[in-house]
This record gives structure tokens, C-alpha cells and sequence, in this order.
């Protein structure tokens, strides 16, 4: 990718791996709640193009976590299906990487042999898992870093490892779940730039599961806006704006306001899918 | 005063009050003179043992032995407190019996050891072992079982195998409990040590010394060995320290 213009438009963005396309179809979740089931995801299509950005975003509950355990293969019981470039998922497998809210970096490795566990499994010799490893840590702006602990970095630092740690199988597909949320304000916006590029350097399709609008249409070419109770897909936002993109872009803004306006909609009577409270008792 | 050396002055204030009272203890009558022997003479003692070499064979025997028994009862102790840890099964059936096990103090078990064993060095060794086992074995159990799933899941995402997962995710994190689980196994060998020697007082050792200086009435002699007890005590818990503190430096250090 050398020529960074071709990294901006969508549509130009080359697929030339061709592959790391999702495909969910008619997949439903069931809990089982103190013994009775509960469905925590209903009826989920949908289709992701390989190397696309696509961002979901939903209230507390939705489902939207248990859905990237579900693609990366942390949990396995479901109905329906899940297809990365036409294989079934099963089980998790490194062509499908997972970054967490909390970093999970070893506190007992230093931050390259974090990042070098990812490989372990992977039969490379020594001099290209070395670069790869080296390649990974100045990816995430982390290339000074790899004899530090864990302990020893700062919040935005950590999550970065992590997502080096996440992009050193070269993963068809990487999941993030709320990987930004336990940053301040500040780190955040920083980090998602990196994000922005590191993805637009990696070319790996990203699903990011996040409570946040901006940060959702910032870094998305789509954002999937979900209900709760049951978890379900309630509208699907095309962000037409080609990366790196400028936070003060009036589409976003509109956008926004849209996604929020469905997101704190009142449930309709006849959604009939509100779970039913028993009512309060005042005295 | 370099800030440095502040804590070395305020460890050193209390045991010099106490030598003080000591010396004009045995000022006092030459019954006291006995039950306190004088500084100097003590001193004197120390010189001589030192220089005859008693001090250092005794030492060295005391040492040797306390360090094998932690080699030997740690390591079985690390051993069973995986597999207890690992294996519910095993947790189910051992556990409970080196629980009551535990409850019998190590000076219980020396009238079946001595008719078992004799007074040897064997004898010793296994008892002195038994001291070392104890807080190895549950302390690692303790760390095994708290393996969180937050890093467990790591390991499934990578495909770690079981044994990948134990070398690299188990066995760290259960680390600083096993620490802290030789860190008291080897205080307690050291004190076991000591009173195995005292009671059978057979072979070389510290407190083998004592208890003859104890029947040639040499107060100054017991008290040298004292002293040689604690400060040696002492410099092995802080020599631990050093080695702890090196191993798991990845932990963020702690701030008082």
C-alpha cells in the first residue's frame, strides 16, 4: 500500500487479499436465565465486505459483545450461522482476533513477549516472528516499548499493545470490543486516530462494538444501530466520507443526531418485544 | 544522616537499649553475672568460636540443613499443590487430609520420627521437610485455582494447548502466591531446624551447639548461637526479598 490516496476512498481501498468477508445469517442467541431461556440476539443478517469498517453501537444489553464472542469463536452455542469467506466459524481460530475493553495484556511478559504469544501457534522462524513482532510495535507507535511491562504503561499505551498483540496473526478479521471505553476523553480521540490508521495500514476488516456514537461513525463506513430485548438489528447507517476523516464533518453531524434519535426512541407498543416488569409497588 | 542509612539506625535502637539493660543486668551479683553473661565475655566467646572455626561448621551445618529440607519439602510441595490445583478429583481427596494433617505441629510428630527413624540426620530432614511442605503446598493450590478467565480466554484465542496454557498462563499468575508460600516455608525451616537440633541433639547444627553449652552452664555460648539464629534468620528472609523482587518484577512495585 504505497500510495496513500488509494487508502482514503472506500472504494478504492484495494481487497486485493480478497478475503476476510463476514457473513451472518439468522443468527439468534439464547441465555438460560435462572431456567428460562432468555434470547439475547434474534434474527441477525448480516454482511460485512472484506476489509470494510463496520461499527455497532446499541444500549446496554443489546447483545453486541456476545455477538464478537460469537464470530471469534469464544462461544460456540448459537442458531444460525457465521461464515468468514464461505467457512463456517468454529470455534476461534487466529484468522479471527478479538481486542478487549480491558487490554488482557500478561502482566507477567513484557509487551513484545505479549505480543509475541499471539504467535506461538504460528510456525514461523525466528527472524520473520522477530520482525513481524517489530514490525506490530511500530505499527501501534509502541517500537520503544517492547521491554516494558505492562504495569509500566499508561492506559491508550496498553489498549495500543493489545492491538498489536490483536494484528500480528495478520487476522482476516478483527473484533474490538469497546476498546476504546475505558480511556479518558483525551487518550480516546488520540487513539482512535491511531486506530483509523493502523486499520487503513492493516487493511483488516474491523468490527467494533462501542457506546459511542462519535466514535462509531469516526471510524466506521457503517455503523449498525441495534435494539435490545431481544438483541436486534434496527438500522444500518451508510457513513459516505472517505478516511482519514475530519471529525468536523457536517455528514457526521447529521448523522449523529439521527443514530441518537434511534437509539433513545421510545419502544413502540406493538414492537412486542418488551420484557414485561412487574409493577412497582408504592406505598 | 543520609536518609539511607535512617532506617538502619532506628532497626539498630532497640537492640542496643536491650544490650545496655543486658550489661547492667549482669552487674548486678555474680548470680546474675550467670544468667546474663557480661558483654565482653560473650564478645570473647564469639571471637574464639569464630576463630576455632565451631561457629562456621555449626552455622554451616544448621544452614545446609534448613536449605535442603526447603529444596525437598518446597518441591514436593510446589508438585502436589498443582495438581491439587489443577485437578478437582485430586483437590477432593488430598486436600482435606494435608488439611488435618496440618493441624498436628511439627514437635507432635517427633516421638513416632525418633521411634521410625532414630535422632540422624534423616530424621531431621524429614521433619524439618514437613515444615517446608505445609505453606508451599497451600499456597500454590490457592494459585492455581485463581486462574482468571480474562487471560484464560487470551489463550483460546491464540489456540494455546494445555500444556501452553499452564506454562504460560497458570504458573505465572499463580507465581507470587507460591512466593509468598516459600517465603514462609523458609522461615519456618529455619526455625524448625533449630529446634529439631535442640531436641535431638545429635550431629552438628546450632542448636546441637547450644544444648551442650546449655549443660556446660557456658550462658555466653548459647547466646552467641542465639544471636547467630536470628541474624541469620533475619539475612535469609531479606536474601529472599532481593530474589522475589527479581523474579516478579513485572509486578507494578508496592507503595507503602
Amino acid at each position: 500500500m504505497s500510495d496513500p490516496r488509494i487508502l482514503r476512498d472506500p472504494a478504492l481501498r484495494p481487497t486485493s487479499t480478497g478475503t476476510g468477508a463476514v457473513r451472518i445469517s439468522g443468527l439468534s442467541k439464547h441465555y438460560a436465565i435462572g431456567g428460562k431461556a432468555m434470547t439475547v440476539l434474534d434474527g441477525i443478517d448480516l454482511a460485512i465486505r472484506p476489509g470494510e469498517f463496520v461499527s455497532i453501537v446499541g444500549p446496554s444489553g443489546c447483545g453486541k459483545s456476545t455477538l464478537l464472542r460469537l464470530i471469534v469463536g469464544l462461544d460456540t452455542d448459537y442458531d444460525g450461522e457465521i461464515r468468514l469467506d464461505d467457512a463456517r466459524v468454529a470455534g476461534t481460530g487466529l484468522e479471527r482476533g478479538l481486542v478487549f475493553q480491558d487490554h488482557r495484556l500478561f502482566p507477567w511478559m513484557t509487551v513484545a513477549k505479549n505480543v509475541e504469544v499471539a504467535l506461538l501457534n504460528q510456525k514461523l522462524p525466528r527472524e520473520r516472528r522477530d520482525r513481524l513482532i517489530a514490525e506490530h510495535l511500530a505499527l501501534v507507535g509502541l517500537a520503544d516499548f517492547g521491554d516494558a511491562y505492562p504495569y509500566q504503561l499508561s492506559g491508550g499505551m496498553a489498549q495500543r499493545a493489545a492491538i498489536a498483540r490483536a494484528l500480528v496473526n495478520e487476522p482476516k478479521v478483527l473484533a474490538l470490543d469497546e476498546p476504546l471505553g475505558a480511556l479518558d476523553a483525551l487518550t480516546r480521540v488520540k487513539v482512535q486516530a491511531e486506530l483509523q490508521r493502523i486499520w487503513m495500514e492493516a487493511g483488516t476488516t474491523m468490527i467494533m462494538v462501542t457506546h459511542d456514537v462519535d466514535e462509531a461513525l469516526f471510524l466506521g463506513d457503517r455503523v449498525v444501530v441495534m435494539s435490545s430485548r431481544p438483541g436486534r438489528i434496527a438500522r444500518i447507517v451508510d457513513v459516505d466520507l472517505p478516511h482519514p476523516r475530519d471529525r468536523a464533518s457536517p455528514l457526521l453531524h447529521r448523522l449523529k443526531d439521527e443514530i441518537l434519535a434511534e437509539l433513545t426512541r421510545e419502544p413502540r407498543e406493538d414492537d412486542g418485544t418488551l420484557v414485561s416488569f412487574p409493577p412497582r409497588i408504592r406505598n | 544522616m543520609t536518609p539511607r542509612l535512617k532506617p538502619a539506625a532506628l532497626a539498630l535502637l532497640f537492640p542496643a537499649l536491650v544490650l545496655g539493660w543486658w550489661e547492667w543486668e549482669s552487674r548486678q551479683s555474680a548470680g546474675h553475672a550467670y544468667a546474663f553473661a557480661p558483654l565482653e565475655q560473650i564478645g570473647r566467646s564469639f571471637v574464639d568460636m569464630l576463630s576455632d572455626g565451631t561457629l562456621l561448621f555449626q552455622a554451616g551445618a544448621s544452614l545446609q540443613r534448613a536449605l535442603t529440607a526447603l529444596l525437598i519439602g518446597g518441591s514436593i510441595g510446589i508438585a502436589i499443590g498443582v495438581a491439587t490445583g489443577l485437578s478437582r478429583l485430586l483437590d477432593r481427596t488430598a486436600t482435606p487430609l494435608i488439611t488435618t494433617l496440618r493441624q498436628v505441629p511439627i514437635l507432635g510428630w517427633l516421638p513416632l520420627v525418633a521411634l521410625w527413624f532414630g535422632n540422624g540426620d534423616g530424621a531431621k530432614l524429614l521433619l524439618v521437610s514437613l515444615s517446608a511442605f505445609y505453606p508451599t503446598v497451600l499456597n500454590t493450590q490457592k494459585g492455581m485455582q485463581a486462574i482468571e478467565t480474562r487471560y484464560a480466554e487470551v489463550g483460546r484465542l491464540y489456540g494455546f494447548t494445555r500444556w501452553q496454557a499452564l506454562r504460560l498462563i497458570a504458573w505465572p499468575s499463580a507465581l507470587p502466591l507460591i512466593f509468598t508460600g516459600i517465603s514462609q516455608a523458609l522461615a519456618f525451616s529455619w526455625i524448625a531446624t533449630i529446634g529439631v537440633e535442640l531436641l535431638f541433639s545429635a550431629t552438628a547444627g546450632l542448636g546441637t551447639e547450644m544444648m551442650a553449652a546449655q549443660v556446660a552452664a557456658r550462658t555466653d555460648v548459647v547466646l552467641v548461637c542465639v544471636a547467630c539464629v536470628g541474624v541469620m534468620g533475619f539475612a535469609l528472609n531479606q536474601l529472599f526479598g532481593l530474589l522475589r523482587a527479581r523474579l516478579l518484577r513485572w509486578q507494578p512495585p508496592i507503595r507503602n
